[in-house]
């Protein structure tokens, strides 16, 4: 009975998310304005002109201004050379300054919001791990950022972004110049950048510092999903050598093809194939290339003991905290406001008002792929799993990542709730089929749903988005098989095969070679223990009680 | 010992494979100007990563997982 309720209520939400989809499709167009009247002839605006402006005395803004109507006045520009007064020039320099500081301060606060983001996964990958590892699997998230930040400050930065010139947002970033290509085809392919090493020369640049930071936090979103994968057996120094060899090159390689003015960004302009891989805020930079290389760890590093029986069928081993995962997951879900409204890369002139549309499609992706995850666990186990109903959440968040800047609202909740069932469905089958560990299921979350963000571009791209005009060299925005351009669904696929083929075996075959030379697990007798005392030196609740091992059936 | 050298060299064929979906799928723009036919490229070298990796590396891997001991 409870089933046929359940389903009843799916069938409920379907039909509304339906009905607005037709309601949407059938607004009529807003009727056509009456003819305006003849403008006027423009008139040139002088230094004399100028000169005659002034502001609210001194002695009226010692006053105070409640209403906040005479701060921010002629008063306010800077004078250039104060011999000549106030000129075109200074106005106009102070307008092209406002715009730039707008957009360094909104892309800077973003990426706080993002960094914060790496709080939310520490807990969700603790909370899910067993108490015996909560030291060890709290320093690795925490330590991810120090690791990460360094590899890509030495040089993944210089690999992804010393190419990326030029930027309108940020002020041009013209030291970021160096991309080199090789010829195929007839065309430039770009590989990787070779500007920006250090933050050094040319590159110790206000705009570019705003990029960095920026860049640096997402690639580090990228690196903390495999270890989320990898808990509670991954040795530690393992974990330092290998976070440090991502940061510093497989990231940076695909970050470059995609954002920094690579071959994939450029399938458009070169080749026709709609507007090039457009991935708005990274489901695949980000996500599925944090979640390829989770997958070529949990091949490498194996199942913990206990996971699965001698017969292959799974153990459930529940994580020690799911109020702290849950938090967690509230924790990211604030944080992708940097994460996909930032990705903007600024907030005025553009067409980067669309911030709001972006921030409207994150929440609601990341609502629809909670009910999803939720509604399937619900219908196929009998309770709302909440673990689940928390990575829904976040494949829903994950998933809107590419689309975000391109899709209108109904697309961006079908494409979450598509995420939240999909998250699910992944999760069985990486562990039931191909037999692979994943402690926080971040192969699913991150990876398989990064790919359905990425491939979602292809299709429900609505061709309004309108940056600047265009999207990497292409005229018109970015649209996708649903609204007429099947070009772009190709760009897409290629970018996902890129993710498959090219990311996936670089991290295996990086991982492989670490494995082979320093071994990534710890023995068996301390995976029993819990690594908190032999990796890190201190348990990470001194005074609980821990059970003993033998709870688990094999 | 010699079930690891199986394991390794199925493991090094999947990587090929893997690598070589990527290759047609990249150079599928190259090869011909018609959407459809880089569309059945790129799908075709889609399968061939997703067989490269589900198929081949790990299962090459499965052969000596920890649970089978």
């Amino acid at each position: 009975m409870k089933r046929v309720l359940l389903a009843a209520s799916i069938v409920w939400c379907l039909m509304l998310v339906a009905l607005a989809g037709v309601v949407y499709a059938q607004t009529p167009a807003p009727a056509a304005a009456p003819a305006a009247a003849p403008a006027a002839a423009p008139v040139a605006i002088t230094d004399a002109a100028i000169k005659g402006l002034s502001g609210p005395s001194m002695a009226d803004r010692a006053k105070g201004d409640p209403g906040g109507t005479t701060t921010g006045t002629v008063n306010d520009i800077p004078v250039g050379d104060m011999k000549k007064g106030l000129t075109i020039d200074d106005v106009v320099g102070a307008v092209g300054q406002n715009i730039v500081a707008t957009n360094f301060v909104w892309t800077l606060v973003t990426g706080f919001l993002v960094m914060f983001m790496q709080a939310g996964f520490a807990i969700v990958e603790t909370g899910l791990s067993r108490a015996k590892n909560a030291n060890h699997t709290m320093m690795m998230n925490f330590m991810v950022y120090g690791v990460g930040m360094l590899a890509y400050w030495i040089i993944g930065f210089a690999i992804q972004m010393g190419g990326v010139s030029p930027n309108s947002n940020l002020g041009g970033l013209a030291p970021l110049n160096g991309e080199f290509v090789i010829h195929l085809f007839g065309k430039d392919w770009g590989l990787f950048g070779q500007h920006g090493m250090f933050l050094t020369g040319a590159t110790y640049d206000v705009g570019v510092s705003v990029m960095f930071l920026f860049q640096m936090v997402f690639m580090d979103t990228a690196l903390t999903i495999v270890t989320g994968t990898a808990a509670e057996r991954w040795r530690y120094s393992a974990f330092v050598i290998s976070s440090f060899f991502m940061g510093a090159f497989t990231y940076p390689l695909y970050g470059n093809w995609a954002w920094g003015g690579g071959w994939l960004q450029n399938l458009g302009a070169n080749y026709g194939l709609g507007h090039g891989y457009a991935d708005f805020a990274g489901s695949g930079v980000v996500h599925a290339v944090g979640g390829m290389t989770a997958l070529a760890m949990a091949i490498i590093i194996g199942p913990r003991i206990g996971k699965f029986k001698r017969d292959g069928k799974p153990n459930a081993i529940p994580g020690h905290d799911i109020v702290i995962v849950l938090t967690g997951c509230f924790i990211l879900a604030f944080g992708w406001f940097g994460f996909n409204p930032g990705s903007t890369l600024g907030a005025a002139t553009n067409g980067n008002l669309r911030i709001s549309t972006i921030a409207v499609n994150t929440m609601l992706a990341g609502m629809a792929g909670s009910f999803g995850a939720m509604y399937y666990m619900w219908l196929r186990y009998g309770k709302p799993d909440a673990s689940m109903t928390g990575n829904g959440l976040l494949a829903g968040l994950v998933a809107i990542t590419a689309p975000s800047g391109f899709v209108n609202p109904v697309g961006s909740v079908i494409i979450g709730v598509i995420a939240g069932v999909l998250c699910a469905l992944s999760v069985e089958f990486i562990e039931r089929n191909m037999k692979l560990d994943d402690v926080v299921g971040a192969i699913s979350v991150h990876g398989t749903n990064g790919l359905w963000g990425v491939i979602s571009v292809g299709l429900f791209a609505d061709g309004k988005s309108n940056y600047g005009g265009s999207w990497s060299g292409v005229p018109g925005s970015v649209t996708g098989l649903f609204y007429g351009d099947a070009g772009q669904l190709v760009a897409q696929l290629i970018g996902v095969a890129t993710l498959l083929g090219f990311v996936f075996s670089f991290s295996f075959a990086l991982n492989a070679i670490i494995e082979l030379v320093w071994g990534h697990r710890v023995s068996p007798k301390t995976e029993l223990e819990g690594l908190d005392v032999p990796e890190m030196g201190a348990l990470g609740y001194p005074e609980f009680v821990l059970k003993p091992e033998a709870a688990v059936e094999v | 010992m010699d079930v690891c050298l199986q394991g390794g060299t199925m493991a090094l064929v999947g990587l090929v494979v893997t690598l070589a979906g990527f290759a047609l799928s990249a150079l599928s723009v190259g090869l011909t100007s018609s959407t459809g036919g880089r569309l059945g490229m790129v799908l075709v070298g889609l399968v061939m990563c997703l067989f490269g990796i589900i198929g081949l590396i790990n299962p090459a891997y499965q052969k000596n997982a920890v649970w089978k001991k």
